[in-house]
């Protein structure tokens, strides 16, 4: 399903960039290309985390973005990007981020519509542009790298705008956008699932709407805002395989088919941010509560109650390098109490810019709790409730 | 200890004569922009991506040079921004599919040129360099 859409949008998109094209000179269509490709070092003590050896070192972490934009008519942006991603077993895959035509009205009104960001919270549609700030992992309780690519896009429309409100109280940006998006089958979110033999042929989708208000305000560099989603019910089919362990059906396998259902749910953030020259102070919490079913294979919901939050600073060092810390904090309410319940990581990061294109990061993750990011199977000795996180990343971008 | 302070001397006076001549940067616009002057916060705005019109209604398109001293005197004084985080915001626009990529050009001849015959389009130059064809923009 998901690939026919994603099909269909690439050939519309294509098919829209050749009909104009063959109207305008290319000069005349701002036709545009950009790219960037980083490569990711990964270094842990104690657990396996986000790859399978990064215990050992490993560099299983590549991103390669590429993007085509025209801007045919003043008011009318199209484009499409492509990316490749891999980070130990995830991803390993060549995914559409976005392909939409933008039309903005005015800069109180615009909308663009086809795959497009969902631009929620402080960070959720630049997750994954790696040159476009300091750090190697956004906090991870509210940005979970293992289901970026599920949560920073939807099939649909965005409206946006910015409305000023007097001299005195500077001026509101409003983002509205409603669509479809689809968690898939590997997405992180389904880890502990594939484990347990529970796997979703072709993941979970469903209706999801939202807005986001961004307060500008009188103080300059000064941005409070909030973010409210919805969710309506999401459905995904199942299929649960178990091998019976022992007795006189031992290796026997068993399959089950069902229905996962994702109960409406809302979530609700907050988030402020504060730049003034060269510092930056920022900070965000979200509250995320809903329950599930596994309609075929248990009776009892499951029901998650999360709560995570960050607060984060930076400093423009030089003109070339800067450095910075957060601190993240993510628990699970509904959890049997343990390590497994929450997520709690300080960061230290720095970034060098060697020139207008070359970058290198640097950080280091101090982790306890194992509520995110952790894959029971590239731990088979188990879980420790802490673990140090080196990452070295270099990236390019033009 | 008279070395030190000449030389810490020395140093303020280079210092307020960089800062006189990050001051030596004038924003130019084409004919067809109505207003004359600009405030500081819009022209911020329009040269991060966060707007596109002049409080008059002019639909304005900023325009960059790629490097050099004048780039990063406007940078510094009406942007308030290194060019490298200045680059990242815009490749946030950019890779989220939020904008494109202001067009950049070598020097202020070619700014001028370009400014002059493209309607809507704001740039910077050196005081020092003629403007023909193009308006002055007062920031305020």
């Amino acid at each position: 399903m998901q690939v026919r859409n994603v099909i269909r949008v690439m050939v519309a998109a294509a098919l829209s960039v050749a009909g104009v094209c063959s109207a305008q000179s290319l000069d005349d269509l701002n036709l545009q290309i950009h790219g960037y490709a980083t490569q990711g070092f990964l270094y842990t003590t104690q657990n396996n985390i986000l790859t399978g050896h990064s215990s050992d070192g490993e560099p299983a972490w590549s991103d390669v973005v590429g993007n085509v934009t025209a801007v045919p008519d003043p008011k009318l942006r199209i484009g499409v990007q492509l990316r490749y991603f891999m980070l130990g077993n995830l991803g390993k895959d060549i995914t559409l981020d976005w392909a939409s035509a933008d039309y903005k009205v005015s800069d109180k009104f615009g909308a663009r519509f086809g795959k497009v960001k969902t631009p929620s919270g402080l960070f959720n549609d630049i997750q994954d542009i790696d040159p476009s700030y300091m750090w190697s992992l956004l906090p991870q309780s509210i940005y979970p790298i293992s289901s970026r690519n599920s949560v920073l896009a939807h099939y649909g429309g965005v409206v946006y705008g910015s409305v000023p409100v007097g001299e005195r109280f500077g001026r509101v940006e409003y983002r509205g956008w409603g669509g479809e998006r689809n968690l898939s089958a590997d997405d992180g979110y389904f880890t502990n699932f594939r484990e347990q033999g529970i796997n979703l042929k072709d993941g979970l989708s469903g209706p999801t709407s939202g807005t986001s208000l961004h307060w500008r305000t009188p103080l300059p560099g000064f941005m409070a805002g909030a973010t409210l989603s919805h969710s309506n019910e999401w459905q995904g089919a199942l299929v649960d395989t178990y091998i019976v362990p022992a007795g006189p059906a031992q290796g026997v396998t068993i399959t089950t088919s069902g229905t996962m259902v994702l109960n409406p749910i809302n979530v609700l953030s907050y988030y402020a941010r504060f730049e003034r020259k060269r510092l930056m102070v920022a900070g965000e919490y979200e509250r995320l509560a809903g329950s599930y079913m596994l309609r075929g294979l248990a009776p009892a919901p499951g029901r998650f109650d999360q709560r995570p939050w960050y607060a984060m600073t930076s400093y423009k060092v030089s003109q070339k390098a800067s450095a910075g810390m957060y601190v993240t904090q993510e628990v699970d309410h509904q959890a049997l109490l343990g390590p497994a319940r929450f997520f709690k990581d300080w960061a230290f990061s720095g970034r060098y810019d060697f020139n207008a294109f070359l970058y290198a990061k640097a950080e280091q993750h101090f982790i306890d709790g194992t509520s995110v990011g952790y894959d029971i199977d590239a731990n088979p000795h188990g879980l420790k409730p802490d673990t140090r996180l080196t990452l070295l990343k270099l990236g390019v971008s033009f | 200890m008279k070395n030190f302070l000449l030389f810490a001397f020395l140093l303020a006076v280079a210092s307020v004569f960089s800062v006189r001549g990050s001051a030596q940067v004038i924003v130019i616009a084409n004919p067809s922009v109505k207003s004359g002057e600009v405030t500081k916060d819009t022209l911020r705005d329009v040269f991060s991506g966060n707007a596109s019109s002049l409080k008059d209604g002019s639909r304005v398109v900023p325009v960059l040079l790629k490097d050099g001293p004048t780039h990063q005197a406007f940078l510094a004084e009406f942007v308030g921004k290194s060019d490298s985080a200045f680059k990242a915001g815009w490749r946030s626009l950019v890779f989220s599919g939020q904008g494109s990529m202001p067009k950049s050009v070598e020097s202020d001849a070619a700014m001028v040129e370009f400014v002059a015959h493209n309607p809507g389009a704001v740039g910077y130059i050196d005081k020092s360099s003629p403007h023909d064809g193009a308006k002055t923009l007062r920031v305020y």
